[in-house]
């Protein structure tokens, strides 16, 4: 099937890519459908963040092609459709910063220079703090939160354009057990009923075990699939 | 207050209050984005424009425009094709300095004149240079309004702010553009060397108290204000340097909210 007739989220198709002459991805090809959780796992430097990054556009691939929903990266202009969920340790700041402020951002790409945000600007703010249940420390500080809280405003912010792909990295990270739950929880959500396709990348497999559609790892740069259910990882081709 | 019967005192206040209140405005931006030093490469590169400027006989207004504006495409260019952005705002520096006195040298009768931009002068403006200050001043305040959502994002979160759809890049470009407007406004009141002060002072006076960011730079821009008013009459009446008395107020209220804040907090645990 084209991607026109049936456009993936997100598509790898034969990426290769490396630092220099240090190669970190390989002839990496993944196709990841709307409405699709996938966990991306690999050990540290595995290339599992260079992965993430090509797909977001924000690294160029040396070879192969990165499609979102069916248009090329580097031209892809519809960036309301992308979510993306950094390690928490990116919302330390120097400066107070409260919630909704930081929730908002996520709306900067859609504003025009000297215009405020609309009604309906306003409407997918007030929706998506209390999807992730923020709507009472709204304008607390974000360093006064506890960690998942922190975590669960950084998801805010990523969905506060109604993406169709969220990209999620280390979510868990420096998180405790009661948080993870409702994250993991915010996630089925947002897959089962919202339809989003996720992208979840991480070391730790409690955060998405049961609801990972596929489970594909990072190995010395290249991609191999796991079934979700295993224990253990098997070498699978992607 | 009868030192605002005096031509040179009202001119002063306005040139100086207007640029210590917009200064912290950009200040937030580049503090959170770990560049609170940009300012001071900026004001070195506005120093060897001023020298340029006398060298060549030109309006050392324009001199420092020109090369603030230069190095602040030069610095995106750096850290843009990996130059770090330490080391790039290094070489901006050092390469000022040098440049500055070199041409300042070079201009011979000039050399007093320089020294009244690194260190301030606001008591020998014209009404022609109150005026240019409050024009670049404004240029500055209506950049940060239309490009607030934007500068925000960027500050906070630049590969989240890509992911987003903002232009980084060139919002880059516009900041280290716009704390180059900043340097050279500030240049004739507060000084070349001080003006980089009031960008990241009353940040981090504002930041101890404030909850949100908004809040900060409402805040940071009257504490901005204040340190100028004060410090000038500081200034007047201890006959004092302006540029230095203004800094140094705006340092003193710093001092003062930490100690506050920190009495508070062993009081507070004192009686829990």
């Amino acid at each position: 099937m084209t991607a026109m007739a049936d456009p993936s989220a997100l598509e790898f198709d034969q990426v290769t890519f490396g630092y220099g002459r240090l190669p970190v991805l390989r002839e990496a090809s993944l196709r990841i459908a709307e409405g699709e959780f996938v966990a991306v796992v690999g050990p540290n430097g595995s290339g599992k963040t260079t992965l993430m990054r090509l797909g977001l556009g924000l690294l160029q691939p040396s070879h192969g092609v990165v499609r979102l929903f069916g248009a090329d990266v580097s031209r892809f202009r519809d960036r309301w459709r992308l979510g993306y969920v950094p390690q928490r340790a990116s919302a330390a700041t120097s400066l107070p910063v409260s919630v909704a402020e930081v929730v908002r951002t996520g709306l900067a790409g859609q504003l025009r220079p000297g215009r405020r945000g609309t009604r309906r600007h306003r409407e997918r703010l007030e929706h998506v703090l209390d999807l992730m249940g923020l709507a009472a420390v709204r304008r607390q500080r974000l360093s006064e939160l506890s960690g998942g809280q922190q975590q669960r405003a950084l998801i805010a912010r990523a969905l506060v354009t109604g993406p169709r792909l969220l990209v999620l990295d280390e979510p868990t990270t420096g998180v405790d057990a009661e948080a993870r739950a409702i994250l993991r929880e915010s996630l089925e959500h947002l897959v089962t009923v919202e339809g989003i396709a996720v992208v979840y990348v991480s070391h730790d497999p409690e955060g998405f075990a049961g609801i990972a559609d596929r489970v594909v790892e990072v190995r010395a740069g290249r991609l191999v699939r796991v079934d979700p259910q295993a224990p253990a990882p098997t070498s699978q081709s992607v | 207050m009868e030192i605002l019967q005096f031509g040179f005192m009202q001119r002063a206040l306005v040139a100086a209050t207007v640029i210590a209140a917009v200064a912290p405005l950009v200040g937030a931006f580049i503090v959170q984005r770990g560049q609170s030093l940009i300012g001071d490469g900026m004001g070195h590169m506005a120093f060897a424009g001023v020298g340029l400027a006398f060298l060549v006989g030109l309006n050392p207004l324009v001199g420092a425009l020109a090369l603030t504006a230069v190095a602040a495409v030069a610095l995106a260019r750096l850290t843009r094709v990996g130059v770090g952005g330490d080391l790039s705002l290094a070489l901006i520096f050092y390469g000022g300095i040098a440049a500055g006195f070199f041409f300042s040298s070079r201009a011979g009768g000039g050399q007093n004149q320089v020294l009244s931009f690194l260190f301030g002068s606001p008591l020998n403006l014209g009404w022609d240079e109150v005026a240019a200050v409050t024009a670049l001043a404004g240029a500055v305040v209506v950049i940060v309004i239309a490009l607030y959502p934007q500068l925000v994002a960027l500050a906070f979160d630049e590969a989240a702010a890509r992911v987003a759809g903002v232009p980084t890049q060139g919002l880059v470009l516009a900041l280290t553009v716009v704390v180059a407007l900043v340097v050279v406004a500030g240049m004739s009141s507060i000084g070349l060397l001080l003006i980089s002060a009031m960008m990241v002072i009353p940040v981090a006076t504002a930041a101890q108290v404030a909850s949100s960011y908004r809040a900060t730079l409402l805040l940071a821009s009257a504490i901005g204000a204040a340190s100028a008013v004060i410090g000038l009459l500081v200034a007047f009446y201890a006959n004092a340097p302006t540029g230095a008395a203004i800094v140094l107020v705006a340092l003193g209220a710093y001092c003062a909210t930490a100690l506050t804040r920190l009495l508070a907090g062993s009081l507070q645990r004192a009686s829990s």
